[in-house]
């Protein structure tokens, strides 16, 4: 049985064997040292990278979906060393050297010189069941949108009640067809990020030459019981460490959706945590913030929908707007109040995100629970009348609305 | 390999030359650069071509875009910028000079 490691190339995630994998690295680091000091470094690199996978690509087939060392071998005879890029005339310093960094040990110069590649990733649709209430549908769609998954359900709901059910058929349907995200590429891919799964291979492989030596010592003290004891908790805190990097480099990708963080350097190490009631009352600020947005998407909605159906929002038109340009400056009133709301939520998530995450992600998917429950309530108790009362909403809204055209109309004629 | 070092020299010299030669017919992605070279002199494998483009892009030579494949990822396809072409034309007569003199200096 041999190990497998999956690598991401430019993008595209490869199974190789480990010895293919050690080879591959090798090449790329050397590659890497060879053009060190190339501005171009990166780009090249990528192109490289691409270059390889697309040779990687033939060597797979259905049946057939790990790489071995011998085919990435014959697609490293076919790359040819990596030159410089340097004027011709200064080519050929580069060549010895390179063959005498080529000897030295490759795993331990990969962590360090690990290239951080990959231009933008293309965004996929993937169920993800991280955080899904049924299957994942909702969540990857509005990973997909970039919009807050209680919008999403929201809507599936509406949607399957004023369509008889339709809705929820469709939402069957997904979960046969939209693929799981399951590994951090696909992750990554569901959101449109480029995810270079080198570096989380390369650290895996230091912390596991750490273990070796720990587990060699323990074997020199003739395994006596504090020597096995240290091992153990080595083993406990590396696998403790490593899956915080794991959460730590996922919550960066979100990161990145927010805040335009690129995804390029791992964060520091985060602050000592906050205490425990700084994390639920900021993941409640953060949920709250989320409610709302939602809240004023569904005024919005309601908005359009009447705009459409009888050209006034909610029978009343100032300026006599057009149709179309009434939509485009709802949808700009609609932009102006949600992207404070959004930009505050997400500004509270930076500075946590790794410790409190978990706790936005529970207050989060809790108000999602209520919500949908609430929506599921109403519906099934007054789904029936909800078409009628939908025009009696409008009537009993007209006062309020009239008295808010009042006063702009007496603001408008005071300000003449 | 095991030939001549010199005519290696100058086969590198040369390969910008080329490539700069292939760009100017009509705008290539790198494998299409690699078909062609590939069986005459001039063979080529990716790691030295690629640093050449990038080199030949930063001197404003040639520039690339992305552009969907039918199968696989987008590509890079390149053509030649208007210093491209005025370089290719220096080069290209430069050849013939060069062409001439050697010829005259034979025998």
């Amino acid at each position: 049985m041999r190990q497998v490691i999956s690598v991401s190339l430019n993008g595209r995630a490869y199974q190789l064997e480990d010895d293919a994998h050690a080879a591959l690295a090798e090449y790329l680091d050397r590659a890497a040292r060879a053009l060190a000091g190339n501005p171009d470094q990166t780009e090249i690199l990528a192109d490289l990278e691409q270059a390889i996978a697309d040779k990687l690509e033939r060597c797979l087939n259905p049946h057939k979906t790990v790489i071995v060392r011998g085919e990435v071998e014959q697609v490293i005879r076919e790359m040819g060393p990596v030159d410089s890029g340097a004027a011709s005339g200064t080519v050929h310093a580069g060549a010895p050297a390179d063959a005498a960094a080529g000897d030295s040990g490759p795993a331990g110069a990969a962590a360090g010189a690990a290239p951080q590649t990959g231009t933008a990733g293309s965004k996929r649709l993937y169920q993800i069941s991280d955080g899904a209430l049924i299957s994942g549908v909702c969540k990857g769609i509005a990973v997909y949108m970039d919009i807050d998954v209680p919008l999403v359900r929201l809507l599936f709901v509406i949607a399957a009640v004023l369509s008889g059910g339709l809705a929820a058929l469709l939402y069957v349907a997904m979960m046969f067809i939209v693929p799981y995200a399951n590994t951090p590429e696909e992750y990554a891919a569901a959101r449109g990020l480029p995810f270079n799964a080198r570096v989380l291979v390369e650290q895996a492989k230091l912390k596991a030459a750490h273990l070796a030596d720990v587990a060699a010592q323990a074997a020199m003290h003739n395994h006596s019981p504090e020597a096995r004891a240290q091992w153990k908790a080595e083993w406990r805190k590396a696998r403790a460490e490593w899956r915080q990097e794991w959460r730590r480099s996922r919550a960066h990708w979100r990161a990145y959706r927010w805040a335009g963080v690129p995804p390029s350097p791992i964060p520091p190490t985060p602050q000592p945590p906050l205490p425990p009631l700084a994390h639920v009352i900021s993941g409640l600020i953060w949920a709250a913030l989320g409610l709302v947005a939602v809240l004023v998407t569904v005024v919005w909605l309601l908005a359009l929908f009447s705009l459409i159906t009888t050209g006034a929002v909610f029978d009343w038109m100032p300026f006599h707007l057009p149709l179309w340009a009434a939509i485009i400056a709802l949808v700009l009133i609609y932009q102006a109040v949600v992207w404070p709301l959004r930009a505050v939520r997400h500004g509270l998530m930076p500075r946590f995100y790794g410790y409190a995450y978990p706790w936005h992600s529970f207050w989060d998917g809790l108000l999602g629970v209520c919500l949908f429950i609430f929506v599921v309530w109403y519906f099934t108790h007054h789904g029936h009348d909800l078409r009628q009362s939908f025009g009696s909403l409008q009537e009993s809204l007209r006062p309020a609305w009239q008295q808010l055209v009042g006063a702009w109309q007496t603001l408008v004629q005071g300000a003449h | 390999m095991g030939e001549d070092p010199k005519l290696g020299a100058l086969r590198k010299g040369f390969l910008e030359f080329l490539v700069l030669r292939i760009i100017s017919g009509s705008t290539v992605y790198a494998a299409d650069i690699l078909k062609k070279l590939d069986g005459t002199d001039f063979a080529t494998q990716e790691g030295t071509l690629y640093p050449l483009l990038s080199r030949l892009r930063r001197e404003g030579l040639l520039d690339y875009q992305w552009q969907e494949s039918e199968a696989g990822p987008p590509r890079k396809y390149y053509r030649l910028t208007a210093a491209g072409q005025r370089q290719l034309a220096e080069f290209d007569a430069y050849w013939a000079r060069l062409n001439q003199t050697i010829d005259s200096m034979g025998t």
